[in-house]
């Protein structure tokens, strides 16, 4: 069974015209299987990027590439319920229901869960693959001991990000406009600024978190390649790149040549550092030991 | 939907605070095991079988009604602690579990449906299709509100659904939505969500560093304290960071919810129960604060405004919010 | 855990100044006292020590600052024990797990479960070192019993317990009042010091200003040593 590489969906708020021709590009270059396509973050972003929605995923699916539409993490507001049964609402697509409000929704057909639903155990697991998930992305806290328990009864196919920085957390309170002094409902979209999202540190100066409108995800980059074929053993298939502001096809085509054992991950992970500019890189919650941290012939580029 | 008299939900780290809540004027008091199967898993506290049933027992003598926390999730290929503290608490006597696992709360709508289920605030359920779908999979007869909704938006969402809310009114106050924050594992390995912990004391120090006190998590430091400073307790997402070169309370200011002024508005949105957090704290505090409630609520069933709480004491030293019930909150 | 081997008493001590000294006595007297109290309370309050055995039954050094003497107390869940501790004694030999500082009286409320979790770590007058979990634990875990020193301990010594009642209460009060008193001359007498550590402060404050800014410029494109 080949293992596929998954695009997650762009966490950021980058503008609509980059967006559009990120996602051209990864369907014409990118050696990935599926790529999740829409606004889970902030209802706000939602607007600029819809127009486009039709065509990109148009273009991905003639390039031979499954889209899959990932809803709204955090469903507070009537607009945001309704965005969400809107998308739920659509015919012939496959959505991924980041909340119990599009999961309850699409029960009965095919569909897929997010990370930002809780899956922790093969309980969880049976009720969703009960009500139809077909794709399952895993909470990214998950050790190997959790991931391996729940392969062994998984029906669904499970997919774990394995490179982006990891979502931590969501509020409903916007910490970019609060960062900047403003208000969630005037925000100016100052998320904009920040394509990787904003450093945030300590007080003496050490980086430690990276802050995307309601979003806070990790200062560090996941990245899971020393681990692939260990997760893959389990029988683990799919794997989800977090879409960072680098070059992501090339970071695809990196993963895929270890993924056909055509390199190393050792010096794939020093071309990733490349890339990525020499963020440090983690994989500590795999090891069920502080996310931050990296272990495992990862220390060299960790924090 | 709306109710005569609101239902006060107090917590009990101990037999203890339990006691005290009792004794204090609480309907219903929430506690836990003491295990990993609850989301106050802190070093000393919480509750025996023998205690739970004393407890329950005490509860009962004094017309109130205890509620089970069994609000973790449960760990893969290790679900027993959890299925065992769902049949142990259900057959105590126990009112209602509050569970936040779809996994356990399917298990215990199979295996002891008589025992009532109120959806956990971990579930961070805030919205009605969401709310819904508790109730129609696992007959969830009440659902604890994550504290990011404001009261206009509660009053809405009590129209839409046909179970009670139980809101946070008092105590600590989680700033990202609850059961969705990895957090405190990223720098401790140790989680909300998997251990019951948020920023535990095990990996919690304190340095003196000049004249400044240094509280840090893991390996960061969450804050600085100046000598004229109250020092605070480093929970992540209550300290100090620096963003574009200025330092400050990004997440959110070292402030505890407190809720009282808005209880008429809340009655009046329907809700059920109002929920004071604080498992953890000692019996002195749960007295104090559940007898103030007490006043409070029984002030505004008679359409009174609300008295002065006269919890200074308790809050000194840090500063109060109505949180999120305000929208100027977000 | 720091060494701090314990200094002289402070000239000054309340409990000195309430004419309740001890110092003629050499502590290690008064250790059967204190033997019975800790079997008292392991009796009285046996889940005291069932609730520290999560923790592995640590051991705990108790300073009174304003006593001439600490205590190891160890909290075996069979055979709690409470030792007088000499001043001048090495306190980094004792496998101690954590140690919990500050005036008597608020030892006695932390005991009796008066002061809280939370206001535990805001007080800048008890001072927490080492394992914050084991102490937070000791903190949850007396609050769960209903420990009250003045009661408890005069219950020890039986029929006398009414005079002793008395004696207490006047002794607290007094305790009470020259505890405020002693603040206010140890605040005078530190303050040339205090001045002193201030300048040292700010500088310290400015490296660590330096250090950050070059942390910052580290933070991408950091030299691989490889």
């Amino acid at each position: 069974m080949t293992s596929h590489l998954n695009l997650g969906p762009v966490l950021f708020n980058w503008p609509a015209d980059k967006l559009r021709d990120f996602y051209f590009r990864i369907a014409d270059e990118a050696p990935v299987h599926t790529v999740f396509l829409g606004e889970v973050v902030c209802s706000k972003r939602q607007p600029f990027f819809a127009p486009h929605l039709p065509e990109v995923a148009e273009r991905l699916t003639a390039a031979g590439k499954r889209v899959i539409f990932s809803s709204l993490a955090l469903v507070l507001s009537k607009r945001e319920v309704e965005l969400v049964r809107e998308l739920c609402a659509l015919d012939d697509v496959m959505v991924e229901a980041n909340d119990l409000s599009a999961a309850s929704q699409l029960m009965g057909r095919d569909h897929a869960i997010g990370p930002f639903i809780n899956i922790y155990n093969e309980g969880s697991l049976k009720v969703f693959e009960g009500q139809g998930a077909t794709h399952i992305s895993l909470p990214g806290e998950l050790s190997r001991k959790s991931l391996a328990a729940l392969a062994k009864n998984a029906q669904a196919d499970l997919e774990v990000q394995i490179f982006g920085r990891q979502p931590l957390a969501i509020s409903a309170r916007c910490y970019h406009a609060r960062a900047m002094g403003l208000a969630k409902d005037s925000c100016q979209y100052v998320c904009e600024k920040h394509p990787d999202g904003m450093d945030l540190d300590t007080l003496d100066g050490d980086p430690f978190l990276a802050v995307n409108g309601l979003q806070t995800l990790s200062y560090t980059c996941a990245n899971l390649i020393g681990e692939l074929t260990d997760m893959q053993t389990m029988g683990i298939r799919n794997f989800r790149l977090s879409p960072q502001n680098t070059d992501m096809v090339e970071v695809a085509n990196l993963y895929r040549r270890v993924l056909d054992g055509i390199q190393e991950p050792e010096s794939t992970t020093e071309k990733l550092d490349d890339l990525m500019d020499g963020l440090p890189f983690s994989n500590g919650f795999y090891y069920a030991t502080e996310g931050v941290s990296a272990q495992n012939g990862l220390e060299e580029f960790g924090v | 939907m709306t109710t005569e008299k609101l239902e006060l939900v107090c917590p009990a780290g101990t037999p203890a605070a339990l006691r005290a809540a009792v004794d204090a004027g609480a309907d219903t008091v929430y506690c836990g095991f003491r295990d990993a199967t609850n989301a106050r898993n802190f070093p000393g506290l919480n509750f025996s079988r023998d205690e739970l049933a004393e407890g329950i027992e005490y509860a009962k003598q004094h017309g109130s009604k205890v509620l089970v926390a069994l609000n973790t999730y449960p760990e893969a290929g290790n679900p027993e602690p959890w299925h065992q503290a769902v049949l142990d608490a259900a057959d105590l006597g126990a009112h209602a579990l509050i569970m936040a696992d779809v996994g356990l709360l399917s298990y215990a709508a199979d295996n002891r449906p008589d025992t009532r289920r109120h959806l956990s605030v971990q579930a961070s359920a805030s919205n009605p299709d969401a709310i819904g779908y508790y109730q129609k999979a696992f007959d969830v007869k009440r659902v604890v509100l994550p504290r990011v909704l404001t009261v206009p938006e509660i009053a809405a969402l009590n129209k839409q659904i046909d179970v009670e809310t139980e809101v946070f009114v008092f105590g600590g106050l989680c700033v990202m939505a609850e059961g969705r924050c990895s957090l405190s594992s990223y720098a401790t390995g140790q989680s909300p969500n998997m251990n019951g912990v948020c920023s535990p004391a095990s990996h919690v120090r304190y340095e003196n560093k000049g004249n400044k006190l240094v509280s840090k998590l893991g390996d960061f430091t969450i804050n600085q304290f100046s000598q004229s400073e109250a020092a605070g307790y480093p929970t992540l997402c209550k300290g100090r960071f620096v963003t574009e070169d200025k330092p400050s309370y990004l997440f959110e200011d070292p402030t505890s919810l407190n809720a009282a002024q808005f209880l008429p508005e809340l009655m009046e949105a329907g809700v059920t129960a109002l929920k004071i957090e604080g498992r953890q704290r000692g019996k002195a505090y749960i007295a104090q604060v559940v007898a103030a409630f007490r006043r409070a609520a029984d002030a505004a069933a008679r359409g009174e405004t609300v008295p002065p709480l006269g919890l200074e004491n308790i809050t000194e030293g840090q500063r109060e919010t109505t949180g999120a019930y305000n929208k100027r909150w977000q | 855990m720091s060494h701090s081997p314990k200094g002289p008493p402070a000239p000054l001590s309340p409990i000195l100044l309430a004419g309740l000294a001890l110092r003629p006595v050499p502590y290690v007297l008064l250790q059967p006292i204190f033997t019975k109290a800790i079997r008292q309370m392991h009796n009285r309050h046996s889940d005291v020590f069932e609730r520290l055995i999560a923790l592995g039954s640590p051991r705990y050094l108790i300073d009174p600052v304003d006593l001439p003497f600490s205590f190891i107390m160890d909290t075996n869940p069979a055979h709690p024990t409470l030792d007088v501790l000499a001043e001048g004694s090495d306190e980094t030999i004792m496998d101690i797990k954590a140690c919990v500082r500050g005036p008597l009286l608020q030892l006695i409320e932390l005991l009796e479960g008066r002061i809280d979790g939370d206001a535990l770590f805001f007080s800048r007058d008890l001072v927490v070192e080492g394992d914050t979990e084991a102490v937070l634990g000791l903190r949850n875990a007396v609050d769960g019993a209903d420990i009250n020193v003045h009661e408890d301990l005069l219950d020890l010594f039986g029929p006398l317990s009414k005079p002793i009642d008395g004696a207490a209460q006047i002794a607290g009060k007094i305790f009470n009042r020259f505890s405020r008193d002693l603040s206010l001359i140890s605040q005078a007498s530190t303050a040339p010091l205090q001045r002193k550590c201030d300048a040292q402060a700010a500088s310290i404050e400015e490296l660590e200003e330096t250090v950050a800014t070059l942390k910052k410029q580290l933070r991408r494109r950091r030299e691989k040593t490889a």
